[in-house]
């Protein structure tokens, strides 16, 4: 197997949820990695020297949108002035709402315009965490599937992805349905459920993003970002159940075979 | 002794009720922001807009205003609003209380008459029982103002109805019309926008992007309230009012600028 030489991990706040410590993350990411600077550049949009674009930006994201899940995202839609000024508000950090569903795969290209083209190179790690979410069309059922995280160049993790991506409890959407039925407010459901998925502002979010950056890392190293092991931190999570036991439970945080890719990089 | 009424013809009551609504329809042929919607968002961008010194006139379909403030999910007359609406039926003097964390459930019908109440109060007038049926475009397309008729001849054959309708001319446009986003349809009959549609239901995110996209759609045509989701695509609302409410604040506020602005160059 072959094992690619990494340079520098970067890591960018495009908006994520308050509760996401992103220096906490760079932080364990420079303890598994000794060998790899790891750099926090925070908003990329403040960053580069893009403000004049900001127009340019959100009309891009504005162009990416999802309205029907079942049906798949025309390129080059035309977005409307109000989804445009939101998307502006957005890039300059006067509102961090979120609900709308973009399109993954063509925020990718979006997020990879903001890398500087000198730290293109695949020894370098782009990560950048925001709330957007985002999915990706699955051509044999034939609709789109919200996702945590997108690897590649750049990789994409998303704090609302780890909410609403991996499926909730059955007995969840079920009362759900119900209290919706009802007109009753799903908090109160919520309440009922707490602690057996993660939720937005969740206190244990940090914890549980540094297992998706180390994936980021490993799809860098190795060209792969999971592990079937459903202990292991590259595990690829579909329900909250096994994400909370990936992340937090598990007795070891990534099994023999990656914790010895880990211990080959850091030259033990 | 008991009370006596009046001996009063009549013809003395048509005519009080003909002059009167005829002097208030001449005066708001014209005026600076014509809302069509009497639910809680057209009525909450009235006020705010009425208290700001500005003369507003509110079209409803029908009879009764509020919308679907009267009452809240599955007919049931409580309404909810999330943290933070209750600012807005603390200025109301909408009694209320908390239920769970950020959740504020009030009386419908408390709220909704102590809403149209002060709407009223601030000046607001209001032309009920009529229907929107068109816009007034003026040079590069802009709204200036709508065409109304009576609602019961919309619900007659049109091969018996020749009647037409009148044209009502105002600075600016507010669609409050709810999910059918009617005044903004109208524009998408006409090529000018295409609106996206509602989406799935997401409660807990619809009411921050609603707040987030209220505002011009248009030159001359603000949207706010449920029919920013349905222009937009934004998810689906639960039965809670809080953005409505606050989307008809933030659109006056909107509405307010433009006013001003177009004072400026005036």
């Amino acid at each position: 197997m072959k094992v690619r030489r990494l340079n520098k991990v970067l890591l960018y706040d495009e908006g994520t949820s308050q509760a996401l410590n992103i220096e906490e993350i760079a932080e364990y990411l420079r303890k598994k990695l000794a060998k790899v600077q790891v750099e926090v550049r925070g908003d990329p949009f403040a960053f580069y020297p893009s403000q004049d674009k900001v127009l340019d930006y959100a009309k891009k994201f504005a162009s990416i949108k999802i309205q029907d899940s079942t049906k798949r995202m025309l390129s080059g839609q035309e977005p409307l002035y109000g989804e445009i000024e939101y998307e502006k508000r957005r890039i300059l950090g006067k509102t961090r709402a979120f609900g709308i569903l973009y399109d993954g795969l063509e925020l990718q290209r979006i997020l990879w315009q903001l890398i500087l083209r000198e730290e293109s190179s695949l020894e370098f790690v782009h990560i950048f965490f925001n709330n957007r979410l985002f999915a990706t069309w699955n051509e044999y059922d034939r609709r789109y599937h919200a996702r945590v995280s997108l690897y590649g160049i750049p990789s994409i993790i998303s704090t609302t992805g780890v909410v609403e991506a991996p499926a909730k409890p059955r007995e969840y959407y079920i009362l759900k349905q119900q209290y919706e039925m009802l007109g009753k407010d799903i908090l109160e459901l919520k309440d009922a459920f707490q602690g057996r998925f993660i939720d937005y502002e969740d206190e244990r979010l940090t914890e549980v993003v540094k297992g998706y950056a180390m994936q980021a890392v490993f799809y860098a190293l190795i060209g792969d970002p999971f592990c079937e092991d459903e202990g292991c931190r590259l595990y690829n999570a579909h329900w909250q159940e096994e994400l909370i036991f990936a992340q937090l439970v598990s007795e070891y945080e990534f099994c023999p075979r990656h914790t010895g890719l880990i211990e080959d990089e850091n030259g033990h | 002794m008991a009370e006596r009424f009046s001996p009063v013809g009549e013809k003395e009551v048509t005519r009080a009720i003909v002059t009167e609504f005829t002097a208030q329809f001449l005066e708001y042929v014209e005026s600076d922001c014509i809302i069509v919607g009497g639910g809680p968002a057209g009525l909450m961008a009235g006020r705010s807009l009425a208290r700001a010194g500005k003369k507003v006139l509110i079209v409803e379909r029908n009879n009764y205003l509020g919308g679907g403030f009267w009452i809240g999910g599955y007919l049931l007359n409580k309404v909810t609003v999330r943290h933070p609406g209750e600012r807005v039926l603390d200025e109301l003097d909408i009694p209320y209380k908390e239920v769970t964390r950020g959740l504020f459930v009030a009386d419908g019908p408390h709220a909704c008459s102590k809403l149209i109440a002060s709407a009223c109060d601030s000046g607001v007038k209001f032309a009920n029982m009529t229907v929107f049926d068109d816009l007034v475009l003026k040079e590069d397309a802009r709204v200036a103002g709508v065409v109304v008729n009576w609602t019961p001849i919309s619900a007659l054959p049109r091969e018996i109805t020749c009647v037409d309708p009148v044209a009502l001319e105002s600075s600016l446009v507010i669609d409050a019309t709810g999910h059918d986003a009617q005044v903004v349809r109208k524009l998408e009959e006409r090529g000018l926008i295409t609106t996206k549609g509602f989406g799935a239901m997401w409660v807990e995110r619809s009411e921050d992007l609603i707040i987030e996209h209220t505002g011009e759609v248009h030159p001359g045509l603000i949207v706010i309230g449920m029919a920013v989701s349905t222009t937009y695509g934004l998810p689906r609302m639960g039965p809670t009012f809080g953005a409505m409410l606050i989307s008809g604040e933030v659109g006056a506020e909107i509405a307010l600028e433009k006013l001003h602005e177009s004072a400026k160059v005036k």
